[in-house]
């Protein structure tokens, strides 16, 4: 199997898989993009070729149907990628197909976003549980390289091991090795605060949220914004699973607000629903944005602009981000509490995952860095000061996570890397 | 040529050139400031041993409306209040000149620790107004006014040149740009080290590698970069005392070993008139090389480990093959059959992936060579290492190759 350069990718049609896709060619691999026909498998394919702005990545690619293509090509591959919907049964319906047409080393990867990977191999053959992982890839995968890879209760860690490898190595990715639980590192610390913002907008209305906690706060796109990109269904789902399976400091931040799911029901799914919208809803130049309270887009406004935020942004402008998190540190007034909050919040919750779903805080930086483009938390302690941020959270009442409390003591700097690896994540 | 004092090039740091800074709603300011402040950090040099700055930049004016970009060192770090500081500009040898001047500084024991920065942000406009700004690296008003991607347009008719005197094949110039992205995979710091790029995809001309200028596809082109440089360079003296504190001796520390700089008629028809008689197109760049070559004491190309040259398009790395001497002139190709110019190869071109493959930020190109030539002789280029690299040389062009500076570094 050494040599063996084939991939085969189930789930095709939809943008990770073809994404995925591109991304496999790329690095050299041959791939057969599967769906349920030839038909929906060239849409893949088409996706693929615009993802790497090359027709010629067609020479990598070829297409084919479940039913006359899925026993031969799995028999013949190195690496199968699962990318079908997030729905268990369906999942675990296909993994029995392969399980029954692969060979004994191939591997066989599922793209989850946070479902369980022990229930999806819970039944299948020994080789197959050996050779079972998850590879979390981020959206859209040709542009965002951290990845997260899940072994599941019986993948041998060589394949982790040659998985991770092969991620870094050939297709420059930005890696983690996350435990199996609900929705692993990334989306367990990004949908917390994502879903919290969402919350907050019901109070404080939905521009003013993606004003105040913006990409100011270290990130590069502003959070509600965010979600209608990611897609309401996908918000929902990911949400739910974390409220649903696990118990945690921050459990409440998890509980989808009443308002989003009354117009998730009237088909508000973000910017995959055009006409309908999310937060935001487009008709040509102009901007609405959704009033939780009423349910309805009203016209955009711009929010007033708010001193300490205009005074952070100015100095990321100028890469002076140490400056402008001081300034976050110390403003006064309601507005600043609030987007502290947030921000020590994420902090809090993503550090406090280390030894739990992490392994390490490097591990929650690079994903949070990599797979969602925020800044990473050790980088905000480093800023702050591990003290102050001590200081702050006990104010704050959040959880003082213990790698942060060991920082404190020693004086120690948390973040790994320096300004060029954190910077481009503080935006003015 | 009497032999002036050594000067010692001691490390830097580079901002990832796949950023957008723009998009990052900054200024080119916070660029020079995180490749420098990641420069002192990765020296470990202090704020206030710097002694003076110079500063490559092409065109600040036109790309973000602010001149006197020297001043901008001042932003960087409070210590810096007061230093000397400079501007630089050569078009896309501007990285080059602002190292020249800085090692001139050092050789005449004015100061022993210089700094210097190469910075562009060009992403500030589109591509259209970007392929107007960039034409005034050439005679604007004769060679760029009212053409749309004048330079494309211009090294185009450099590779017509070559077709004209030796022959010419595309697929050549597609292999440079395959080995060239290929390269750049191994780069963490590569604007299109994520990039999908195959020996088909650049030989072919296709919806996505549309041709922009002449025989230039896009996947002949060095592409547009924001991205900022910052080195130091230091007189014995100071490289002495720094090698000792870190470690290490002065033998340890890579030197500037040689250098050329010639300046040839801006006018890309004025150069080729010139030439018409003479072996090599480029006569200039040639007698650059040369320089470097003969300050250093090398009698030939083969002394040499590697090369970081100068690949805004494909076929001005094809002209550096033979100017450099490892082909005879005009048979850059064979070099190129051959693998010479691969990672792996007996003569690695660009391990970094170039310009076409690591970006192209112009006025930050030179200084960016240069940190890659201490990377490779100083064994820290991590999975783009020449293998015990000795001696690596630089090539970096102004204009259509009207501005032409050559380095040499090593122990």
């Amino acid at each position: 199997m050494a040599n063996n350069n084939k991939v085969v990718i189930i789930g095709a049609n939809g943008t990770m898989g073809a994404g995925a896709g591109c991304v496999l060619a790329g690095g050299g691999y041959s791939v057969t993009l599967l769906a349920r026909t030839c038909e929906k498998a060239a849409l893949g394919f088409a996706d693929a070729q615009n993802d790497a702005r090359a027709e010629a990545i067609a020479e990598r690619l070829s297409v084919g149907a479940y039913d006359s293509d899925l026993g031969r090509t799995v028999g013949d591959a190195a690496i199968v990628f699962e990318s079908l919907a997030e729905d268990l049964p369906l999942k675990r319906q296909f993994f029995e197909l392969i399980d029954n047409s692969r060979r004994p080393d191939t591997i066989v990867a599922s793209g989850s976003s946070g479902l369980s990977i022990a229930e999806m191999a819970r039944g299948r053959s020994d080789s197959f549980r050996r050779n079972f992982l998850g590879v979390h890839l981020f959206n859209p995968p040709q542009v965002i390289v951290g990845t997260e890879v899940i072994p599941g209760p019986d993948t041998d860690p060589a394949v982790v091991k040659g998985v991770v490898a092969m991620l870094t190595k050939r297709l420059g990715r930005k890696v983690i090795v996350s435990k199996d639980m609900p929705a692993f590192v990334g989306n367990r610390v990004g949908f917390k605060v994502l879903n919290e913002t969402a919350q907050l907008a019901a109070e404080h209305g939905v521009a003013f949220i993606d004003y105040l906690i913006g990409p100011h706060t270290g990130r590069a796109m502003a959070p509600l914004a965010t979600i209608d990109l990611v897609g309401w269904d996908v918000h929902k789902a990911i949400v739910n699973n974390v409220h649903d399976n696990c118990e945690d400091e921050a459990h409440e931040s998890f509980a989808m607000p009443a308002y989003m799911n009354a117009a998730l029901h009237k088909g508000c799914l973000g910017d995959k629903t055009p006409e309908r919208g999310g937060f935001y809803r487009r008709a040509g130049k102009q901007v609405f944005v959704l009033d939780p309270k009423t349910g309805r887009h009203e016209n955009y406004q711009k929010p007033a602009p708010i001193e300490f935020v205009e005074k952070m942004k100015q100095l990321h402008r100028v890469g002076r981000y140490g400056e402008a998190l001081k300034i976050l540190a110390e403003a006064g007034g309601a507005d600043a509490d609030l987007c502290r909050r947030v921000v020590l919040g994420y902090v809090s919750y993503a550090l406090n995952r280390v030894g739990e779903v992490a392994a390490s805080s490097d591990d929650v930086d690079t994903i949070m860095s990599y797979g969602f483009n925020w800044a990473p938390p050790t980088a905000i302690v480093d800023l702050l000061g591990a003290k102050n941020t001590v200081a702050m959270l006990q104010k704050l009442k959040l959880t003082v996570p213990a790698v942060v409390e060991r920082a404190a003591a020693s004086g120690a700097r948390m973040f790994s890397g320096g300004i060029l690896e954190y910077g481009r994540t503080f935006v003015g | 040529m009497t032999k002036p004092a050594p000067v010692y090039v001691l490390g830097g740091a580079q901002t990832d050139f796949a950023r957008n800074w723009s998009k990052e709603g900054k200024h080119f300011v916070a660029a020079m400031r995180e490749a420098t402040l990641g420069a002192l950090e990765a020296t470990r040099i202090e704020p206030r041993e710097v002694e003076t700055a110079h500063v490559g930049n092409f065109a600040a004016e036109l790309y973000a409306r602010q001149g006197h970009i020297g001043a901008f060192f001042l932003e960087i770090d409070p210590a810096f209040s007061g230093l000397p500081t400079s501007r630089h500009e050569a078009a896309c040898a501007s990285g080059s000149i602002a190292l020249i001047a800085a090692s001139a500084d050092i050789e005449a024991a004015r100061y022993d620790l210089a700094c210097v920065v190469g910075v562009e942000q060009m992403k500030t406009v589109n591509s259209t107004v970007g392929g107007d700004i960039l034409g005034t690296a050439a005679w604007y008003e004769r060679e760029a006014k009212g053409i749309e991607f004048p330079f494309p347009k211009l090294f185009g008719r450099l590779g017509d040149e070559y077709d004209k005197r030796y022959g010419l094949k595309d697929e050549h110039l597609a292999h440079i740009s395959a080995v060239n992205y290929s390269n750049a995979k191994r780069n963490p710091n590569a604007q299109t080290r994520n990039w999908f790029m195959s020996e088909s995809h650049a030989q072919h001309e296709s919806k996505f590698n549309q041709l922009i200028g002449g025989r230039i596809k896009v996947s002949d082109c060095s592409q547009v970069t924001d991205g900022s440089v910052a080195l130091f360079l230091a007189s014995e003296k100071f490289a002495g005392a720094w090698a000792k504190r870190n470690g290490k001796t002065l033998a340890d520390i890579p030197r500037i070993l040689g250098w050329g700089h010639h300046t040839a008629p801006l006018e890309f028809d004025t150069k080729v008139a010139e030439s018409r008689d003479n072996a090599y197109v480029l006569p200039h760049t040639r007698q650059a090389i040369l320089d470097a070559f003969k300050r250093a004491g090398i009698a030939s190309v083969a002394e040499l480990s590697g090369i970081e040259t100068h690949d805004c398009f494909t076929t001005s790395e094809y002209m550096a093959i033979d100017h450099f001497g490892i082909t005879r002139p005009g048979e850059s190709w064979k070099a190129i059959e051959e693998g010479v110019i691969e990672l792996g190869g007996k003569l690695p071109i660009n391990p970094s992936g170039g310009l076409i493959g690591a970006g192209h930020p112009v006025g930050a190109t030179g200084v960016r060579q240069m940190l890659d030539c201490y990377r490779q002789i100083t064994d820290s280029a991590g999975d783009y290492q020449v293998e015990g690299a000795k001696k690596f040389a630089m090539l970096n062009l102004g204009g259509s190759a009207t501005t032409s500076c050559a380095f040499i570094v090593g122990k």
